[in-house]
């Protein structure tokens, strides 16, 4: 009996402690950075690092929305290259053309996100494999596209515009990344569509049999993350002004490592965009750490794939103890 | 696939590979002459045969439920570590070969302990491993080291009466798995284990230590991959295992094996490898260009999955 009344208490706190988890961690990691380099106490530097990392948490923002569904979308760094280099393609050097080559780039992410979605909402395909093979197709158009070299030339006034510090001090992408986090937070928190994505991917039985419209909800939720990539795409063609044809190659290792990070699991139903930005805000600082230690660049991937296993490994125990 | 049989019928979803193969490889050598060239199938062969290797692996993880996208990075590592500690002398290849598949079916084993202790998805335990082996080749180099040795180029481009030493070597592997899949205890139980884990446990079947066999069986048969890609390669490329676990995990699928484990077939895994092997066969004849390749590869993934579905209640 009082097992049975003190175990349900036990659970709460653990669902509570799970649930902003990441937020500690993320504390943690910063005080290190504080302790290890005085950089990390001058705000020129923090946002600096917010616009370096904006194109990662701008396309885990749509993933995060995926995974909560229970899918994953592996096809986001094939995206982001190809719609950088689209969006360089039709600006050819022109500053009229930002707008369309903009409206260009998004169309394309949103029919690849459409594309996905559909072929997940009318099957029982691993979302996984899925989305693999798309990002294998996606690569291979872009590069049928450039020739497998860089192609287009960025119009004059665009990187200045998403690199201008207003205020002097905040980077324009730093707040693009903050605005479509927030977007991101109010589809997830104050939309119907927020609330079925986690009744989905809790139970996708039961939401089929209440009446829910799931296979709307998987199409929007994976055509919403195609949308996302291409915003990191233009965010990555702002901050590098390169449009390479491999831009966004092994990006989505790092949007997996920041939604996982922040606490929305592979099983679905759990976690949420708060997480997720403080997710990318712990990689980016663990890369920093990463260099301020002198290690090789390359040390990253490991890192990278320690924390995907083992932020995997954490909040699969902690929510299996919930129940 | 067990000691008893049902009585043998074609069907399409269990044979359709041998059937789709057999016609493609009609159609190709009706069409394009140089596909029917000797030479040609024997290259055929050797493109195959490192893809061959990875697949068997592959299917023993596939069929007890898991899955390993590790294994392209260890064949990658392997690649890059053997032609260097080999660089061009022949009389290490035995023991360079040995501590490889060891260290190949060390990454396996830790594959396995860490999905076992940290109860995690096989997706995203083995997803995690790529970078991080990713990660250890980059740092130790990013490009090509070493030289491979002679008797290992040999073994993976040379052939005995026009019959690659690696299509041979493929076959007996084959053999090998094939007997250990469908005719041994183990081979019973890991059918038992991936087609429903809970009552293989309750009938006394020790479905972790399965899991940790199949993840030591795919690392090392990864790492196999590996040295005959060297071997191929003729140096250590960095590069040379991206990309082939998806190669391997279509291959399988191709085969009809089912992604959701419980069934499956070296041979019918074999088969997808040479549908493979054929259609890239095919499309360098003719000339497509490599990134028309990848597009098609992509869309050959998604396709495989969607003709893989499992279908009805018994699937």
């Amino acid at each position: 009996m009082t097992a049975a009344a003190t175990f349900p208490r036990k659970g709460v706190a653990l669902a509570g402690a799970s649930r902003h988890a990441i937020f500690f961690v993320l504390a943690a990691v910063y005080l290190v950075g504080l302790a290890v380099s005085p950089a990390f106490a001058e705000p020129n530097y923090l946002f600096n690092v917010l616009r370096q990392i904006a194109p990662v948490g701008i396309a885990a923002v749509g993933v995060t929305l995926v995974m909560i569904l229970g899918g994953v979308d592996l096809s986001v760094g094939a995206v982001i290259s190809l719609t950088a280099v689209l969006a360089a393609s039709v600006m050819a050097g022109n500053p009229g053309n930002i707008a369309p080559a903009i409206l260009v780039a998004c169309a394309a992410g949103l029919g690849i996100g459409l594309l996905n979605g559909v072929i997940a909402a009318f099957s029982r395909v691993s979302p996984f494999i899925l989305t693999l093979g798309m990002g294998v197709a996606v690569m291979g158009l872009t590069q049928m596209f450039t020739g497998g070299t860089a192609k287009g030339i960025v119009s004059p006034g665009f990187r200045e515009f998403f690199n201008f510090r207003v205020g002097g001090l905040v980077p324009v992408l730093a707040l693009a990344l903050l605005l479509l986090a927030g977007i991101g937070l109010f589809i997830e928190k104050a939309t119907t569509f927020g609330r079925q994505l986690f009744l989905v991917g809790t139970n996708r039985a039961a939401a089929i049999l209440s009446g829910l419209p799931v296979r709307g909800v998987t199409i929007a939720a994976y055509a919403l993350s195609g949308l996302f990539g291409a915003l990191a795409g233009i965010a990555l063609l702002a901050r590098s002004g390169v449009s390479s044809t491999v831009a966004g190659q092994g990006l989505e290792f790092q949007v997996l490592a920041a939604v996982v990070l922040g606490g929305t699991t592979f099983v679905g139903g759990r976690g949420g965009i708060a997480g997720t930005v403080a997710g990318t805000l712990v990689l980016v600082i663990a890369f920093n750490l990463v260099n301020i230690a002198g290690l090789p660049h390359q040390m990253q991937l490991i890192v990278m794939g320690g924390i995907i296993i083992l932020a995997s490994a954490l909040y699969g125990r902690i929510s299996e103890r919930v129940g | 696939m067990a000691v008893v049989r049902a009585p043998r019928r074609l069907a399409l979803d269990r044979d359709g590979i041998f059937l789709l193969l057999a016609a493609t490889v009609i159609i190709a050598a009706l069409t394009i002459p140089a596909f029917r060239d000797p030479a040609n199938f024997a290259n055929l062969f050797r493109q195959a045969g490192v893809l061959g290797i990875l697949a068997i692996g592959q299917t023993f993880v596939i069929v007890a439920g898991m899955i390993d996208l590790s294994i392209g990075m260890i064949a990658g590592l392997v690649v890059v570590l053997s032609s260097v500690l080999l660089n061009g002398n022949a009389v290490l290849t035995l023991p360079v070969v040995a501590l490889m598949i060891l260290v190949g079916a060390g990454i396996g084993l830790l594959n396995g302990v860490l999905l076992n202790t940290l109860r995690l998805h096989p997706l995203i335990l083995t997803f995690g491993m790529l970078s991080v082996l990713q990660g250890a080749i980059f740092s130790f180099t990013d490009k090509s080291v070493g030289r491979t040795s002679e008797p290992l180029s040999i073994l993976a481009n040379g052939d005995i009466f026009g019959i690659p030493w690696i299509a041979i070597l493929l076959m007996g592997l084959a053999v090998g798995a094939h007997f250990l899949f469908a005719r041994s205890r183990f081979g019973y139980h890991l059918v038992a284990a991936g087609g429903n884990p809970e009552s293989a446990r309750r009938a006394g079947i020790n479905v972790e230590r399965i899991r940790l066999a199949v993840f030591v069986i795919s690392g090392a048969t990864a790492a196999l991959a590996g040295v005959l890609l060297a071997g191929r390669l003729g140096t250590g490329y960095p590069l040379a295992g991206n990309g082939l676990e998806l190669d391997a995990i279509v291959a399988v699928v191709l085969g009809g094996t089912l992604l959701s484990g419980g069934r499956g077939s070296i041979w019918r895994s074999l088969a997808g490898v040479l549908m493979l092997a054929v259609i890239s066969n095919v499309l360098n004849l003719l000339g497509v260009s490599a990134f028309v390749q990848q597009f098609i590869k992509g869309v050959i993934v998604i396709v495989a999955i969607l003709l893989n579905q499992p279908r009805g209640a018994n699937a």
